[in-house]
């Protein structure tokens, strides 16, 4: 399932951006390490993460909020469920307070971009990433990473979008790969999207559904996104 | 900066469903730190019999079936539905098998935040007190211990007769799973059906009923042609015609479904059974009794329909029918008996000469009847009475009722509070007499005996001298202060046992002297404890429970109070029937007098707050009523 070199590659590039990393919460996430990709699903510690944003640019667009929870391959620790409101970069803000009519109120525990990554990163470190269509998560917090610290942020990332590709293919609507529609094909339950620690959930909900469906004893290796 | 646990969509849901809607956001977050959520695919078992279980459950979506242990029972629980406590609050292993029927979404809450939300919060606490599923469990439990439900006491009640006895419909109507959502609402309008069983190459797949057609179309805004397969329930409970009926009542009450299809042996649909079919079975062979009485020619008559009443009683109490309901029941059954044995004793010494009311007292004027209840009795004779006349036709008419009571299982009264008394044979003058004697020169002694005339109810003749006289009564009790003091006072004299089970948890072997006397210690004082609001405030119910809603409804007492009293009685009452039930299936008589060693751990917990709650109020009583002298 891994494909030739996939860990060796991934290896190498997470090396690679921990010795550029400078001293601070993004080295500490790298030393933490990750997990090996022959590793049996049932011994992951995964997270399940959703970015808010303003747009789907990376380095133009504001990142608003972070919602994320802890889970394993068949549970979800929902007192774990967590939400970082996040205040646009100075450049970015003046656009986004239009757009999003970003209030006071809403900003006042809102905190700058810096003191967001240190406050998530240490929660992701040694653990596996969860997103639905993870490319904005990857993006944005690579993005994010590199205006702060200069650097790039690589981690493993668990693609439930992909993954349902992978797994389960089929001809399907144009829209049939959205969260809400593979979450009613799995029978669970439709939630308020546009939030950031619920879609977190809707998509960590749905990872499990996927692992107890495929029930093949699967890796980190068979379900990391290429 | 933390984000509070209740943002989580989990809290919203949470929060719509009853056990946790009235907790505190901090309490609610301590459950959700605690909580995990889980799926299970359909077939998959969540907790197996017999092992140690550590969780309490909710469904979040999908379903999810209860195997009761050791039985064909099953529950279906669905959104919103709770599993999982009864182990926890007993510290045992888990009783039922748990198994997901649909792809499910399960919150399960480890059991120290459970537990600890459990006796934090006695609202929480109450709802796995009073759930009706609880309540069903523990009658399936008592009905396996008693060995009913199996053939033997069969036609004692409809309840064990078979569920093929109530099928009258012949030539079943039935769709098949591809079907439209249309064609088949336009079928069930033509036929006059609310439930369609779906069949596929002559099998039963599935069932949709008028409810899926709300919740799963229209609620769900579905395409009307989409195949009946996209909303029927699968694989649907059923029973076989000789499944017997109490069972499939049990079955529809738990898995809180209102329609069973009904299969024969080669496996095809003879009919669906409602709920409503098989109330209406359990109600008139209820109601059988009282028609038996009604019809009876002589008192040996009215004797053979009430010496049915232990039976109904045990039918009633093992189909999870409340307390009030099943007292209410055998207090209907008491009347119609005295009403019959008067009529009879009517037309044997011919009319009355007079006009008079045949008037009870106690628990019979509550209408909150157990059974071996005693006879209280006595007559009001009207206008144009005069004693050296009429007194040998009342007299004798008194004979012809209490003795035929007494045969009838109503048992001559101890204290002598009986028609054949001539104490209780007056004109509404010389009872108001009595009456005024006791509210205008009150002595302990005789406040204590007079308490159960307060409870006085009109069973049969002129009603209008009970009223009269009830009125006046009242009107005299409620100004007179050190009247409603004697009577509170009375009252607190209770010896409601609170230390009873912290010494009877201390010493394990029960000793043969601590008996616990439901009625005297536990049922009586809130029984006082109503009557005295009544008295104060002019109420004019005889019945406890809107006794306690008239006092809270003019502010004699609190609406928290009021509402606390009238749960505990009912949960005191509630152990006294299942209590009888089981004397009765033992072969024994029943009594209010039980052995504290035979409760259930669950029984004896709630018995404690239920005896600790009467005890305050009796307090808040006697300093309401008494100024907090005794």
């Amino acid at each position: 399932m891994v494909p030739p070199f996939g860990a060796w590659r991934f290896s190498r590039r997470f090396e690679a951006a921990r010795r550029a990393a400078p001293e601070g919460p993004l080295r500490d996430f790298y030393d933490a390490g990750h997990p090996a990709f022959a590793t049996p699903v049932e011994d992951l510690d995964l997270i399940a993460i959703d970015l808010e944003t303003d747009g789907l640019d990376f380095d133009h667009s504001a990142l608003l909020e972070a919602g994320f929870v802890s889970m394993r391959h068949d549970r979800i620790f929902a007192g774990t469920g967590k939400r970082i409101r996040i205040r646009p970069p100075a450049a970015l803000s003046e656009a986004s307070v239009v757009i999003h009519r970003i209030t006071d109120e809403a900003l006042k525990d809102a905190l700058d971009e810096e003191a967001a990554l240190a406050e998530l990163l240490p929660l992701l470190a040694g653990k596996v990433l969860v997103a639905h269509f993870a490319e904005i998560e990857t993006g944005f917090l690579d993005a994010a990473c590199r205006r702060v610290y200069g650097t790039p942020f690589i981690a493993p990332f668990v693609c439930t979008m992909a993954l349902e590709n992978r797994w389960f293919p089929r001809p399907r609507a144009a829209d049939g790969l959205r969260l809400a529609k593979l979450r009613a094909q799995y029978g669970l339950p439709a939630y308020r999207g546009h939030d950031g620690l619920i879609d977190a959930l809707a998509c960590g909900e749905l990872l499990i559904a996927q692992l107890a469906l495929r029930n093949s004893g699967p890796t980190l290796g068979d379900i990391l996104r290429r | 900066m933390d984000d509070a646990p209740e943002t989580l969509e989990i809290a919203e849901f949470l929060r719509q469903h009853p056990p946790f809607g009235g907790l505190s956001n901090a309490e609610l977050a301590a459950l959700i730190r605690a909580l995990e959520v889980r799926y299970y695919r359909r077939g998959t078992t969540i907790t197996t019999a017999g092992e140690e279980n550590a969780w309490f459950s909710v469904v979040r979506s999908g379903a999810v079936e209860l195997r009761l242990g050791g039985s064909d029972l099953n529950a279906r629980l669905g959104e919103g539905g709770c599993f999982g406590y009864p182990s926890l609050l007993r510290n045992g292993s888990a009783q039922n098998e748990a198994v997901a029927l649909e792809d499910s979404l399960v919150y399960r809450i480890a059991k120290p935040a459970f537990l600890a939300t459990v006796s934090g919060h006695p609202e929480f606490r109450a709802f796995f007190e009073v759930d009706e599923a609880a309540r069903l469990r523990r009658a399936v439990d008592r009905m396996r211990q008693t060995g009913m439900g199996r053939e033997g006491s069969a036609d004692t009640l409809g309840a064990h007769a078979a569920i093929g006895s109530l099928v009258r419909r012949t030539g079943i109507v039935t769709g098949d799973p591809a079907m439209t959502v249309s064609q088949a609402a336009t079928l069930m309008t033509q036929e006059d059906v609310s439930t369609l069983p779906i069949c596929a190459g002559g099998r039963l797949v599935g069932i949709v009923t008028d409810k899926d057609l709300r919740r799963r179309v229209l609620g769900a805004g579905l395409d009307l042609s989409s195949p009946l397969s996209a909303i029927m329930t699968a694989d649907p409970v059923t029973a076989s015609p000789d499944t017997p009926i109490l069972t499939a009542l049990i079955t529809m009450a738990e898995r809180q479904i209102h329609h069973l299809p009904i299969l024969d042996p080669a496996g095809d649909v003879v009919a669906i059974v409602s709920s409503n079919d098989i109330l209406s079975r359990l109600g008139s062979n209820a109601l059988h009794i009282a028609k038996a009485i009604s019809a009876a020619a002589n008192s040996g008559q009215v004797a053979d329909a009430t010496s049915q009443l232990p039976q109904a009683l045990t039918g009633l109490v093992a189909a999870g029918v409340d307390a009030d309901h099943v007292s209410r029941y055998v207090s209907t059954i008491g009347e119609g008996a005295h009403c019959r044995i008067l009529e009879l004793g009517e037309e044997k010494l011919g009319p009355p000469p007079v006009p008079y009311a045949l008037v009870c007292f106690g628990s019979l004027a509550r209408s909150e009847q157990a059974l071996g209840s005693d006879q209280d009795n006595g007559f009001i004779l009207g206008e144009g009475y005069d004693s050296a006349r009429h007194d040998a036709y009342f007299a004798e008419l008194a004979r012809h009722l209490c003795d035929g009571l007494n045969a009838a299982g109503y048992r001559y009264c101890p204290g002598n509070i009986m028609a054949t008394n001539p104490t209780y044979r007056r004109t509404a003058d010389e009872w108001a007499t009595i009456f005024r004697g006791w509210i205008e020169s009150p002595n302990p002694q005789a406040v204590l005996e007079s308490t159960i005339f307060f409870d006085m109810r009109a069973l049969s003749g002129e009603k209008s001298l009970v009223d009269g006289l009830r009125r006046e009564v009242f009107a005299a009790a409620a100004k007179n202060g050190i009247f409603l003091s004697f009577i509170a006072r009375a009252a607190a004299t209770t010896r409601v046992p609170l230390g009873f089970f912290r010494n009877f948890l201390l010493q394990d072997d029960a000793d043969e002297g601590r008996v616990l006397d439901l009625k005297t210690q536990a049922i009586a004082p809130i029984v006082d404890i109503a009557r005295t609001h009544a008295l104060a405030r002019k109420l004019v119910a005889t019945n406890t429970a809107e006794r306690l809603a008239g006092a809270a409804a003019c502010e004699s007492m609190s609406r928290d109070a009021a509402r606390d009293l009238a749960a505990c009685f009912e949960f005191v009452r509630d152990v006294r029937f299942r209590h009888q039930a089981e004397q009765i299936a033992r072969g024994e008589a029943p009594s209010n007098k039980l052995d504290p060693a035979i409760l259930s751990r669950f029984d004896r917990e709630h018995l404690r707050d239920a005896f600790r709650l009467i005890r305050d109020q009796l307090d808040k009583l006697r300093s309401q009523f008494a100024g907090g002298v005794t």
